[in-house]
């Protein structure tokens, strides 16, 4: 098999049988979730539940992760929470505004939007990586981390820095040929995919669920979330 | 076996309100940072979602596929009883169920409430320090955890009404409000329970205290058994029942708040129609509604500050009422600790902690992040609404030989009545 059959492979059956995997897995996860029940709140309300989530999340995206200094609590490791903001914002500009990326928007959504000018996202691209690796930094020290991370959060990492590190190889057009460089990224897109049900980097699914009960709580008891 | 009705009690309270929390975890650890035992004694099993790992382990060995392979491959084991004990003693020892973590986490997990869960699997194991599991027992038999009896109680409110002059209606039919007291305020604090009872009576308030719903401590709910939860909160909705009141007042104790206010209504059956409220922001209404009135200014000359209470104000939300009662009794001498509000730091003894004699090192030990700062606004006088707290903060302040003096809200505002 020459690199031509394998770029094939990864972007045809490979990817589609990894993103089978992804939405079966995930859907099953969520349902499994949901259906384990719900009990009634039948507490009365103090303040608006709804105004605490909003509050949440609009504090959660906009101003704790980048501006930490807001709650003193942060003053011992504020760069874990920047680090892990900034990687987020990263990881969201690239993968809805990277060149590519949009392309593949387009042919997934039937419409498409401009990418971001590529300056911007060698900027970012390269903040999300250096991001990843000063996480990595601090999980090896961090003693509580130390104590948290068994294996499958190593795999976690890895499986989350490789697509990073391949598409910026790519996008910069770096050292290898183009099948050779978009082969691996996809691979390693394709890993991801089916590791995401099997792991927390699900959690983006269930931020929704955690960050929507913090709100509505702080919100019924009438305190800043 | 122990560990066997800890998982079937984990299991059972793991609805999807707890699975999504659980899920939501990324590992991230951030939540330490808030966690002030492990900011005092730097053991990194306090983080508290640490102190989660016996009902995440329960979990997702019973639930999810990773969960089920990590058992199978051997990168996990089943939860023993040795695990059980171990991790009693970072449930309870070195955490007060302060929710802080939950303010602190990017992904917003209810820490406190799922760490309240993993001690209830605790309970149910009867893996629960002795001292905490002494005085729940006097609570179940004795009626208090103090073990203080209702010929004490009886006499002891006689001697509160003799000493302090202050009225205190008990078992009174046809009362409005019945305020529920702790043993702890009425034998440690008893110039408290006074203060409020003059609060009330110079508002005209038509209210009175039962001998059967006398303890408004649960003792149930810091060990997170349910049953007992239920029973001790029972015994004050039935004496509200009884009496036909309209109102229920909780006073200073936090847990309490917590349980009668946030907790009642989704484990049990509960009075209708009858409100529940704590007596700080009862009296803050009081105030504001005109029925009693305070002198301005009666406490300005000693810097004095204000401890917000886990469960009363990061958890309760009776936070600006507050504010505004101590900007009238000390315009000028009232300062604000940092942090504050909700993001204040527990004072350390709540959660049942101060009930454990085993804790008493891990309780100093937070308690001296409290002490500086009430160093680095030079406060004289330290003033708070919760007895438990009250009560770490005396014998803490003692303990460091430091020279804050510390006041119940009630009595400060009862001081200054006019």
């Amino acid at each position: 098999m020459n690199w031509t059959e394998i770029m094939n492979f990864s972007r045809g059956p490979l990817l589609q049988v990894s993103m089978m995997i992804f939405i079966v897995g995930m859907t099953y996860r969520l349902v499994r979730v949901i259906l384990l029940g719900w009990e009634r709140d039948r507490v009365k309300n103090k303040g608006s539940k709804l105004w605490g989530v909003i509050l949440n999340y609009l504090k959660g995206l906009l101003v704790l992760p980048f501006i930490p200094w807001v709650r003193r609590t942060f003053r011992n490791n504020e760069l874990t929470f920047i680090a892990g903001g900034l990687f987020h914002l990263s990881l969201f500009l690239i993968l809805a505004f990277g060149t590519a990326h949009v392309l593949v928007w387009k042919s997934l959504c039937g419409f498409g939007w401009k990418s971001l000018p590529t300056p911007v996202l060698a900027f970012f691209s390269s903040v999300g990586i250096i991001s990843m690796i000063v996480l990595l930094i601090n999980r090896l020290t961090h003693p509580v981390l130390k104590l948290l991370t068994k294996l499958p959060v190593w795999i976690n990492w890895l499986l989350v820095f490789l697509p990073m590190i391949t598409g910026f190889i790519m996008a910069r057009h770096l050292w290898f040929r183009y099948e050779v460089i978009f082969s691996l990224h996809l691979i390693s897109v394709s890993l991801l995919l089916i590791w995401i049900p099997l792991s927390r980097v699900s959690h983006f699914l269930f931020y929704f669920f955690s960050k929507t009960i913090h709100g509505a709580q702080a919100g019924k008891r009438a305190v800043m979330p | 076996m122990k560990t066997q009705s800890a998982i079937n009690t984990y299991l059972k309270e793991t609805g999807g309100w707890v699975a999504s929390q659980l899920e939501a975890c990324t590992r991230c650890g951030i939540c330490a940072e808030a966690c002030h035992f492990y900011q005092a004694l730097g053991n990194p099993e306090y983080a508290p979602i640490w102190k989660l790992e016996p009902l995440r382990r329960a979990y997702e060995q019973r639930f999810t596929v990773a969960g089920k392979l990590k058992l199978a491959l051997g990168l996990e084991k089943k939860i023993t009883d040795k695990d059980l004990e171990h991790w009693s003693k970072i449930v309870y020892e070195a955490c007060t169920v302060c929710n802080k973590c939950a303010h602190v986490c990017p992904m917003g997990i209810q820490l406190g409430p799922l760490i309240h869960d993993v001690r209830a699997g605790m309970a149910a194991a009867g893996v629960v320090p002795g001292d905490l599991a002494e005085a729940t027992e006097k609570q179940k038999t004795i009626g208090s955890p103090l073990g203080v009896t209702d010929e004490m109680w009886r006499e002891r409110i006689d001697w509160i009404t003799e000493e302090w002059e202050a009225e205190i209606p008990v078992d009174k039919a046809g009362a409005e409000t019945l305020v529920a007291f702790s043993s702890i305020e009425l034998m440690k604090f008893p110039d408290n329970l006074a203060a409020i009872a003059k609060i009330l009576n110079k508002a005209g308030e038509n209210w009175t205290v039962s001998s059967t719903g006398r303890e408004v401590v649960n003792f149930g709910y810091f060990e997170a058994d349910e049953e007992l939860t239920k029973l001790f909160m029972y015994r004050v909705f039935k004496a509200a029942e009884e009496l036909g009141v309209k109102k229920i007042i909780i006073s200073e104790c936090g847990h309490a708040y917590e349980a009668f206010r946030w907790t009642a209504p989704n484990i049990m059956k509960v009075p209708r129609g009858v409100e529940i409220l704590h007596i700080s922001e009862y009296i803050h209404e009081l105030w504001k509604t005109g029925r009693i009135k305070i002198k301005e200014g009666a406490f300005d000359g000693q810097t004095i500050t204000f401890h917000d209470s886990c469960k009363i104000q990061r958890r309760g939300g009776i936070i600006k009422q507050l504010r505004e009662l101590l900007h009238v009794l000390a315009p000028k001498s009232f300062k604000e600790m940092i942090p504050n509000k909700e993001q204040s730091m527990c004072c350390g003894g709540g959660g049942g902690v101060i009930s454990i004699k085993e804790a008493d090192a891990n309780r100093y030990a937070v308690f001296q992040m409290k002490l500086e700062q009430l160093r680095d606004i030079q406060a004289e006088a330290v003033c708070m609404v919760c007895s438990n707290c009250r009560l770490q903060f005396v014998d803490s302040l003692a303990h460091f030989n430091s020279t804050v003096k510390v006041h119940g809200l009630s009595e400060l505002v009862s001081k200054a009545l006019v």
